[in-house]
């Protein structure tokens, strides 16, 4: 593992990092091309992060962890947690609530297509047997979407309704990939399961 | 009904004695004192601080003399639906509805905002002129880029803003930098400069009324030297704030 060394100073936008011949930019720093220096972009601490042995380019990196973090916003690739609004013929929109393992401070929009809710047979999905409004999903974001929504995917073994409730109020137990059963009435209702845990 | 004979015609141009009315000048000598007794050449100390709004993503408050300004940063926040998908970011300043200051506020910022790291969203800019003291917008623009610094805000550098009014008939011949509210009344031009300090770029100049050509060129020098200064007191406040948030 690399180590990351934090120095003590602080660093604003815009003062000088390093030169381009000796560093290379990482996150919360850019080089600037027409004089070819790194300079940074955010305040907080500035970091050192050697370069691995086996890359040609044995420049070490330097970054800026930033002292405060604003809410973080979806980027294609990472995981969300999201909550279904509507279930449609082709589609479920659903609000997304936290990015990763961070609640976001205003929600972003996704929408959740019929051929990305699973892996199999994505053109007999039927998306009221996979989702109901108010459940909570684990989602993966496949692209910025459109102006409205970000595309959401649960095309994944550990993806999908991770809670939902029941008609009848209870928190359901999943029995299965595709079932949930509510533990007051004993109503089985289907979803797309994800499989959390080991 | 007929006019008087040998009446003269009815007309609406100035009579003689009114004509050449200049404005009378305030004092003839040229020993002009400035209210808060500083040089021409001199600016008003700086007092700002950052995290004043805690619902904020970033905020910032400075105070210049007389002149107190909040600003507020939201974002990046998802962009209204109407809008446009745009693979950048989108900046929206507001300024109490003023539409002169929230235009030109955000034409200095956004050279200064690197917006492809935020895509399809937005982060808006509300600032709040608490006291008019003279010289608001550029003590709005420097609080401004204090505020998104503070937010977390990917940026190439701080954004420095001074402006500076020529005076000929009033005030004597001077440049007068940083001036207040009774200066600015009495200017015959202004000229404001907003610049990223490190970098030595300017996002923004903006002259208005008369100048000559050698008095733009010290008014510049004034300015951007200006500026480097406001720009050091602006990092170290960021500075400041932030090793005080980390204990």
């Amino acid at each position: 593992m690399q180590e990351k060394i934090a120095e003590e100073e602080m660093v604003t936008p815009g003062e000088v990092l390093g030169k381009g011949s000796e560093v290379k930019a990482g996150r919360g720093a850019y080089i600037a091309p027409y004089n070819n220096t790194v300079y940074a972009s955010l305040t907080g601490r500035r970091c050192i992060v050697p370069s691995s042995p086996e890359s040609p380019d044995q420049r070490p990196t330097v970054e800026v962890i930033g002292h405060k973090a604003h809410g973080p916003v979806p980027e294609p690739g990472c995981v969300v947690i999201a909550r279904v609004t509507k279930v449609m013929a082709r589609m479920a929109s659903a609000d997304i609530m936290c990015v990763g393992s961070k609640a976001v401070r205003e929600k972003f929009s996704g929408i959740i297509r019929q051929q990305d809710v699973r892996a199999t047979e994505i053109d007999k999905v039927d998306m009221h047997t996979s989702f109901r409004p108010g459940d909570i999903v684990k989602a993966s974001v496949l692209s910025l979407g459109d102006a409205r929504a970000y595309y959401l995917s649960t095309a994944q073994n550990e993806l999908g309704v991770v809670s939902a409730e029941s008609m009848a109020g209870g928190t359901m137990v999943p029995i299965s990939w595709t079932e949930m059963q509510c533990p007051l009435t004993g109503q089985i209702e289907q979803r797309k399961v994800a499989k959390v845990g080991a | 009904m007929a006019a008087k004979a040998g009446a003269s015609p009815a007309t609406y141009s100035p009579s003689p004695t009114t004509y050449k009315k200049n404005r009378p000048p305030i004092f003839t000598d040229v020993d002009w004192v400035r209210p808060d007794g500083r040089d021409f050449h001199q600016c008003r100390p700086a007092f700002l601080r950052t995290g004043a709004v805690n619902a904020a993503s970033g905020s910032a408050y400075a105070e210049f003399g007389n002149t107190k300004v909040m600003v507020s940063i939201f974002g990046p926040r998802e962009s209204k639906k109407a809008m446009i998908y745009s693979d950048i970011g989108r900046l929206n300043c507001n300024a109490s509805d003023n539409k002169e200051i929230s235009s030109q506020l955000h034409k200095s910022l956004e050279g200064a905002i690197m917006l492809d790291t935020f895509p399809k969203t937005t982060v808006d800019v509300f600032a709040l002129v608490l006291e008019s003291g003279g010289c608001d917008l550029p003590v709005v623009i420097s609080c401004a880029s204090l505020a998104l610094a503070d937010a977390g805000i990917m940026m190439y550098d701080l954004v420095a803003a001074v402006s500076v009014v020529c005076t000929s008939s009033c005030l004597g011949k001077n440049l007068v930098i940083d001036p207040v509210s009774e200066e600015e009344n009495y200017q015959d031009g202004g000229l404001m400069i907003t610049c990223l300090p490190s970098r030595n770029e300017v996002t923004q100049l903006t002259i208005t009324g008369e100048w000559s050509t050698p008095k733009i060129h010290e008014a510049m020098e004034l300015c951007l030297d200006a500026c480097s200064k406001l720009g050091k007191i602006m990092r170290s406040c960021l500075k400041e704030s932030s090793s005080t948030s980390q204990e």
